[in-house]
């Protein structure tokens, strides 16, 4: 579901060909998960169906896939947009928010800003799970509470990665 | 609707720190706030501003549509004595007082009677899960105990405001969380405005709405940004 | 682990520096109390050996008339001179032989026509006109006595030189073999009244001691509490990391040790720095030689390892609890209440004193002192003992009516630790104490003994010569006539209102045969006879009735005359001429009171006229100064004077460390109290009252008490009952409290600083 816009993200930086993205993409997000080329092709080829990127001419050169991948007008909003809107806090979104977060400071956008809207957006829900915990019964509870500890371990590596942000930022724009 | 409090373009510094520079805030009457941000934010300092505690160096504090940062001392501490209801996260029982003195104590400060000021706070032993603590001294009391002698003895005035730093700060967080549900439900039952200063988002969530403080300035995000994410 | 231990009491922080340095000046002030109560000891039997060969040819001395082979005999004779209001020691001696004894000070016997003076009388010939004092004495001046014959520097001693013939024809003059050096405390049966009884000084010296040491040992103890808390919290801390008891012991011991030894070199530089301050405050009536003021090695020794080791000790009991839990002592419950079994001491001291009330007082000094100073001692610290459960009473009487939260804070923790409470002004308390017995016996004492400091006019005017020899078949009087001129060179003298001439009757001094009370309208056997155109002027006599010629008067040797006489005496059927013609009992001269006159007077007298009992004329009021019992109660008011003086300050500073510690133990909630509105004044009050209430009820109870004792040691001493005490005492009552409320009202702006804001939020 990220691969798309994280392609996107990428390209956004500078047009690039599909090897290039797949080992940018492995490099940053893939953390020993490779992506398979097969993917990255077909990524793109949807991409460029929807609008949001344009395939360049093949330059010559060794290998057969040298095309080279640029990115639209509308696919830069889309982009922007995604960074912007926060995501569903939902646990298990650490990916979701990381690669928001590393995204952000790569393109050099307000990853505090994102953080802060993502933290609104987690007490919100967290806001809600208590309300549930406290009119619901027991077992209603315990699920709220399980929720709770996701949303806070999130809401803790938001703030761990608030207070960071400068020394990541650093590392990354390497 | 004008906000109970309000503070405007807030600046303190201890000697050369600075640890708010033009914070700016409203609290609604009635609702419960949470202020949350990095230990050395300035958070505390929020608070002790809006409670009177401290005067900024610059900017306004309101309460109630009335400037009190500008008040001499005595009138603060009065208003805080009156108004307001305090919870600290620790050591603030008196420890040769039994439970009930320490609940009673701010009515005694307020000239009632030792035995109506006694009876008035025994009523909050009940409503707060305390039955039987009346007696102890305040070492003999556990942390979540003691946390609940110290909600009742911040809400037995029936303040307007109640002040709370860090109140679930010494405590697990089951404790805490009684502790903080006895709060929020004593404050809605009386319809008291909290200010509530935590770094915990759970503790957080009590709070009908939160702000930030980073670098000593208020992030106050619109309702509507976060409900959308939702 | 001991070098750990220093880096820790060294290192540890301001309040660790604060509370080392406050131990440290504890330790000190006590050092140096010690060392001067030591030194003074010393200097007092120094100083009373020195008075051993003025003992010479007393009879209870046995040294002064055995034979010594290779010694020729001497005679002396002793009297009292007086100037000024001080007694002057007059030996006048006559060697019969070349090895006749010679006195400590002198090089050698003085002949006829020479006399030694001691340094301080020497001044004062100097100073003087001849007509005031040198021309008492014959001769003249040719050296000053050495140290070793003067108890003090300021002792007037005069050696006079005088013939055989001349000597041996005075009735008081005896012959002596040796000079003696028995002590007036060692004499044994009649002794001449010069110096003191040091076996009674002692033990009024000890009980002095214990009041002093007392309040410096309850400081000391307030000052190790001094953020107790805090080191207690520390040494948990390192229980819990593994330390064993004994390490925690040792590193304690290691800190109390430190700050002992400091102390005491502190102590011993204080003592020698106040050292001849010391010496001048004159305890036995008259200041020591500095150089008397000396310890001996012993005492030096018990001091300087006594002390540290002492302290060692107490730090290791202090600190029982914390070596027993590694949890420490934070958790605060209510602490065991002092228990109703804390006041028997003071019933036990009390009724010890009662019981010499009921049973009569014991023959001995050495029996009376046996009996009442552990009387006196016990009450003293069954006061002490009995104080937390006092206070606990008036804290928890309290706690019950308190209304406003201030009283209810502070009553609660008194009434919670009652023992930290009393503590805190337990010094003053023994102050009080001490205050009370001391003024309570010397007012009452002076009350019925007439031993007041103060005299009329009339008393400090009127010189009095006394005639009267006693002699086994009862008073008789020797001298027929005033000799030819004196009564022209005495009016001659400036400043000289009249000359009465008192004579003895043919009835004087024969006892009627009846006992029991005279009876009424019978004639005083000491009633003397006087011409009324002498008696004009003599204010401190009375006047005639209108028309008298001759009246009988009171004899002023024996009377107590007190102020100017009002009385008005009947005529006497004597005609003046008869009454010229008999013997003299008295010659009364009197003054305009003038230092100048007063002396002239008693100078031409010892010329021309002297006394018969060894004493130089003097004024009533000297008279009535130089009596024992006035004596002996000013002795009394001046010790009693140096506990105060010294205890008080003491027991101030006890009281200013104890509110402190009892501020920092509580920084935290009474900074959030006041965070949360509580007015300062309400704080104020809380640490105000907690010092005050248990002082004021300790201050009544010890007052009380201080003069329940009093009370009994009169009734069982003397028979007499208790005068209230004037307004000195009540001066002092009052300025000791007004001080210590000083000293709680000096720690309030630590209380402002300790709960201020931002301390708190740093907290």
């Amino acid at each position: 579901m990220t691969v798309p816009i994280a392609l996107l993200g990428l390209l956004e930086r500078e047009p690039s060909h599909g090897y290039d993205l797949k080992r940018d993409y492995d490099t940053y997000f893939g953390r020993g998960k490779q992506l398979p080329f097969g993917q990255v092709y077909a990524t793109l080829g949807r991409l460029a169906r929807d609008g949001k990127v344009i395939v360049g001419e093949a330059e010559p050169g060794a290998g057969p896939d040298r095309k080279r991948y640029v990115i639209t007008e509308q696919g830069a909003s889309d982009v922007e947009s995604w960074l912007v809107e926060p995501v569903a806090p939902e646990p298990h979104l650490q990916s979701v928010l990381f690669v928001k977060v590393v995204l952000a400071l790569m393109l050099d956008r307000s990853a505090q800003q994102y953080l802060d809207t993502q933290r609104a957006a987690h007490l919100q829900r967290m806001r809600e799970l208590t309300e549930v915990k406290r009119t619901g019964d027991a077992v209603d509870a315990l699920l709220a509470d399980h929720g709770l500890f996701h949303l806070e371990a999130d809401l803790r590596w938001i703030e761990l990665t608030a207070a960071r942000l400068s020394v990541i930022a650093k590392e990354i724009a390497k | 609707m004008t906000p109970l409090i309000e503070a405007d373009e807030l600046s303190f510094r201890f000697g050369e720190t600075p640890a708010l520079r033009g914070a700016s805030l409203a609290v609604q009457a009635g609702e419960i706030l949470a202020v949350m941000g990095p230990s050395g934010s300035g958070k505390s300092t929020l608070l002790h501003c809006l409670a009177g505690i401290l005067v900024p160096d610059d900017g306004t504090v309101h309460f109630a549509g009335r400037r009190i940062d500008s008040l001499p001392d005595a009138e603060r501490s009065a208003l805080r004595r009156g108004r307001f209801g305090f919870v600290f996260q620790f050591g603030q029982l008196v420890p040769e007082l039994s439970a009930e003195e320490n609940v009673a104590l701010p009515l005694l400060l307020g000239g009632m009677s030792r035995r109506d000021a006694i009876d008035r706070a025994r009523r909050w032993f009940g409503r707060l899960g305390l039955d039987g603590l009346e007696r102890r001294r305040s070492g003999e009391l556990s942390g979540g105990q003691s946390q609940r002698v110290a909600l009742a003895r911040g809400l037995v005035t029936e303040p307007e405001v109640l002040f709370a730093d860090e109140p679930t700060g010494a405590l697990d967080s089951l404790t805490g969380e009684q502790v903080m549900e006895l709060l929020t439900a004593s404050a809605r039952e009386h319809g008291t405005t909290v200010v509530l200063v935590t770094h915990e988002p759970r503790v957080a969530a009590y709070a009908d709405r939160e702000v930030i403080v980073r670098d000593g300035r208020v992030t106050t995000l619109s309702p509507a940004a976060a409900a959308s994410a939702s | 682990m001991i070098r750990f231990g220093l880096r820790l009491t060294l290192r540890g922080g301001r309040e660790a520096a604060a509370r080392l340095i406050v131990i440290c000046a504890a330790v000190a002030i006590g050092v140096a109390l010690l060392l001067s109560t030591l030194a003074g000891l010393n200097a007092m039997h120094t100083q009373n050996a020195r008075f051993g060969w003025l003992e010479t040819g007393a009879q209870g001395v046995s040294e002064s008339h055995r034979p010594v082979p290779g010694s020729d005999p001497e005679w002396w004779l002793l009297s009292a001179d007086e100037y000024a209001g001080t007694q002057i020691g007059r030996v006048d001696v006559a060697a019969t032989g070349a090895r006749s004894p010679i006195p400590p000070g002198l090089p050698r016997l003085p002949s006829a026509g020479e006399y030694y003076a001691s340094p301080a009388l020497a001044a004062l010939l100097r100073t003087l006109p001849n007509a005031e004092l040198a021309a008492r004495y014959p001769g003249h001046l040719v050296a000053t006595i050495g140290d070793a014959g003067l108890p003090s520097p300021d002792s007037l001693i005069v050696v006079v030189g005088r013939s055989v013939a001349d000597l041996s024809a005075q009735p008081r003059a005896t012959e002596i073999t040796e000079i003696s050096t028995t002590s007036p405390s060692g004499c044994n049966g009649p002794c001449y009244d010069i110096g003191f009884n040091a076996r009674s000084i002692d033990l009024i010296l000890s009980v002095v001691s214990a009041a002093i040491l007392f309040p410096v040992l309850i400081f000391i103890g307030a000052a190790t509490r001094l953020s107790a808390a805090r080191r207690d919290q520390r040494f948990a801390a390192m229980r819990l990391v593994g330390a064993t008891p004994r390490q925690i012991a040792l590193i304690a011991a290691v800190e109390s040790t430190l700050a002992a030894f400091i102390g005491v070199l502190l102590g011993f530089g204080l003592f020698a720095a106040f050292q001849p301050l010391i010496a001048r405050v004159p305890f036995t009536g008259t200041r020591f030689f500095a150089h008397d003021m000396a310890l001996s090695m012993p005492d030096v020794l018990a001091v300087a390892l006594g002390v540290p080791i002492a302290a060692a000790v107490a730090a290791r009991f202090a600190l029982r609890r914390v070596i027993v839990s590694p949890l420490g002592v934070s958790r605060r419950v209510t602490p065991q209440p002092p228990s109703a079994w804390r006041v028997l001491p003071v019933v036990a001291g009390i009724a010890e004193l009662a019981y010499f009330v009921a049973q009569g007082r014991p023959a001995t000094t050495d029996g009376q002192i046996m009996a009442f100073l552990p009387g006196i001692l016990i009450t003293m610290s069954g006061l002490v003992f009995a104080g937390p459960w006092l206070t606990m009473i008036g804290s928890r009487a309290l706690a019950v009516r308190a209304r406003r939260p201030a009283a209810l804070i502070a009553a609660r923790r008194l009434s919670d630790n009652p023992q930290a409470g009393f503590r805190a002004i337990s010094g003053l308390v023994l102050s009080l104490f001490v205050a009370s017995v001391a003024f309570g016996i010397i007012l009452s004492f002076d009350a019925h003994r007439g031993g007041s400091t103060s005299y009329s006019p009339a008393e400090q005017a009127t010189i009095v010569d006394d005639l009267i020899v006693f002699a086994d078949r009862g008073p008789t009087a020797p001298v027929r006539a005033l000799p030819a001129g004196l009564a022209g060179t005495l009016h001659a003298i400036a400043g000289v209102r009249a000359v009465t001439p008192l004579h003895a009757g043919p009835e004087f001094g024969v006892m009627p045969a009846t006992t029991g009370p005279p009876p009424v309208g019978a004639a005083d056997p000491f009633s003397v006879l006087v011409e009324c155109a002498d008696l004009v002027g003599a204010t401190a006599l009375g006047s005639c009735a209108p028309g008298a010629a001759t009246a009988a008067v009171a004899d002023p040797s024996f009377a107590q005359l007190q102020g100017p006489s009002g009385a008005v005496w009947q005529a006497a059927p004597e005609s003046p001429g008869s009454v010229a013609a008999l013997p003299l009992a008295t010659l009364v001269v009197t003054t305009d009171g003038t230092r100048h006159a007063v002396e002239q007077v008693r100078t031409l007298l010892a010329q021309r006229m002297p006394s018969r009992d060894g004493f130089a004329p003097l004024t009533i009021a000297e008279d009535r100064a130089q009596s024992a019992d006035t004596k002996r109660s000013q002795g009394y008011e001046r010790l009693a004077d140096v506990v105060i003086l010294t205890s008080l300050p003491i027991a101030g500073c006890t009281l200013a460390v104890s509110v402190v510690a009892g501020l920092n133990d509580r920084r935290r909630p009474f900074g959030l109290l006041r965070l949360s509105g509580t007015p300062l004044t309400v704080l104020r009050r809380v640490v105000a009252l907690e010092a005050a209430v248990p002082l004021l009820v300790s201050a009544v109870v010890s007052i009380a008490v201080g003069f329940l004792t009093a009370y009994l040691f009169l009734r069982a001493q003397m028979s007499e009952t208790l005068v209230p005490p004037g307004i000195g005492y009540y001066a002092t009552v009052v300025a000791g409290l007004v001080a210590s409320l000083a000293i709680i009202a000096s720690t309030m702006p630590l209380l402002d600083r300790t709960t201020a804001t931002e301390t708190t939020r740093t907290d």
